[in-house]
């Protein structure tokens, strides 16, 4: 297969960046997104050139380290899909693919198409430490969880921190990641002591640097993780009722 | 082995920048902002459903003007014995005005927060309803409020765009007995200009993107996340979209096509 790839080149977080353009003749249909730049690095660093900086890690969907647009869409043309899932079995002989990173202003570029995704990272650390017992392991079923919370936690919790959601928002919100958190945290009696704390300062951090929910739903599509939408209510959710809690005094 | 745990445990080895801001976030805050326009836009579709089944008296086939005007007359001399004169309905006015300063203002801050944190790549988007009606709420916002002057000026105040016969001096007589505003003449009068007609047609169509979207965004600011009541607030929300299209755009339909006349 022979693909036109447009590739964002950027040298540092203060470069202009512009598109460079390569043609890759021996693409096959199997072959991943990833290990499509993969062969394009081979190509530049075989001609004496620079290759093209990205991100990965696990190549198998968990570690959410991989993250760039594909044709303006977070990942790659398929929905749900990390794009170390994806193939170039999407695009058809000849295709022009256009390789971006992720867009956001939160997101600032570290090089080509490595973003800087550091800023998830600080709603977590807002979300700060829980109480637990730290002493002997506790008697089995001393803290109860029905199956269907469990069930339910797992599946905010399945958030890979990728950023896609972010990337995909036409506000660049963080709504469906935080929210993801939240509710995951929410559902299980671990924390529950810092759920109002939580949600106060995590939201507060969100804030800082990511824009508001507009309820497109266009996060709930690209995610890879199939967080569903409603991830964006439980940040409102948990807001609020943490706007209801009595405040512990200084 | 205990240089390792000391570093691990040590706070000070993350790069300040990582850490969480120490500053209090802007203000207003983006969710309160959110639940501004939720509780604002929520009276206003309260106020629009309102509205129109007012509007609707229109269609009574039994003395149409009458019924109409007698509602019209109804509505300024509301709670009349307890608070005397239009009291109420200036009330009413003052509380739609703050509703909507407070909806405009949210509105816009989000707006500008929105447009500073959006990246520079273009993007690709899928063509989702959400699309089609979310993204385009700012403008068929200004459209409505735009609507709102034209529509007072219009049919209320009478000033500039009003039809050639609109008066407000009180030439109808109620059946009571009452003299009152011809509110069903003018109505009739101002529809009868095709150009205008057309006009409030158009607006309502806005008007109906605006409430399909905003329904369903007020389930998420009040922080809706079952299913099923989302599902239903889906379904609501373009529900109530389309009764207030077809319901107010209607009537300018009818009166052009010679079904509502004076």
């Amino acid at each position: 297969m022979r693909l036109i790839l447009e590739v964002w080149r950027q040298d540092g977080p203060d470069a202009e960046g512009s598109f460079e353009t390569h043609e890759i003749t021996d693409a096959t249909p199997e072959m991943s997104l990833l290990e499509l730049l993969d062969r394009l690095n081979h190509q530049l660093v075989e001609n004496d050139q620079d290759p093209v900086a990205f991100e990965s890690d696990c190549r198998e969907g968990i570690c959410g380290t991989c993250g760039l647009d594909v044709n303006g869409v977070p990942h790659g043309p398929e929905d749900n899909v990390p794009a170390c899932g994806q193939h170039v079995r999407s695009f058809t002989d000849g295709q022009t693919v256009r390789f971006t990173p992720f867009r956001a202003r939160s997101f600032p570029v570290v090089r080509d198409l490595i973003v800087d995704r550091t800023g998830l990272d600080r709603i977590i650390q807002a979300g700060g430490t829980i109480s637990v017992d730290a002493g002997t392991a506790p008697d089995a079923d001393t803290l109860l969880v029905t199956h269907d919370d469990a069930e339910r936690a797992l599946d905010f919790a399945a958030c890979i921190g990728c950023g896609a959601c972010v990337s995909a928002c036409p506000n660049g919100a963080a709504y469906l990641y935080t929210g993801a958190k939240l509710a995951h945290l929410a559902l299980i009696p671990h924390g529950k002591e810092e759920r109002a704390k939580r949600a106060r300062s995590m939201i507060a951090q969100m804030q800082h640097e990511f824009g508001p929910c507009s309820q497109i739903g266009e996060c709930a599509l690209a995610c890879p993780a199939e967080i569903p939408l409603l991830a964006i209510a439980a940040v409102n959710r948990e807001r609020l009722r943490a706007g209801f809690k009595w405040r512990k005094p200084n | 082995m205990s240089s390792e745990i000391q570093e691990r445990s040590d706070i000070d080895q993350i790069p300040v920048a990582a850490r969480p801001a120490t500053t209090p976030p802007p203000r207003p805050q983006t969710w309160v902002l959110k639940l501004i326009m939720a509780v604002t836009g929520s009276v206003f579709v309260l106020f629009i459903l309102f509205h129109l089944a007012g509007n609707l008296k229109v269609y009574l086939p039994d003395d149409p003007q009458g019924h109409f005007n007698e509602y019209a007359h109804w509505l300024r001399t509301l709670l009349n014995p307890l608070l005397p004169g239009s009291t109420f309905l200036w009330i009413f006015r003052a509380t739609l005005v703050a509703c909507l300063c407070l909806h405009v203002y949210s509105g816009l801050t989000l707006w500008i927060r929105a447009h500073r944190l959006r990246g520079r790549h273009a993007r690709k988007v899928h063509a989702t309803k959400h699309h089609l009606t979310g993204r385009t709420m700012l403008w068929s916002g200004l459209i409505i409020l735009s609507f709102i002057v034209f529509h007072l000026l219009d049919l209320t105040i009478g000033r500039g765009v009003e039809s050639k016969d609109f008066s407000t001096k009180a030439v109808y007589k109620l059946e009571g007995g009452e003299v009152v505003t011809d509110a069903y003449s003018n109505l009739v009068h101002s529809f009868q200009r095709p150009e205008v007609a057309i006009f409030y047609v158009v607006v309502m169509v806005v008007i109906a993107f605006h409430l399909s979207h905003g329904l369903w965004s007020v389930i998420n600011d009040f922080g809706g996340t079952a299913p099923r009541t989302r599902t239903v607030f889906l379904f609501l929300a373009d529900l109530v979209a389309l009764i207030v299209v077809i319901g107010n755009a209607s009537i300018p339909l009818a009166v052009l096509a010679g079904g509502i006349s004076v």
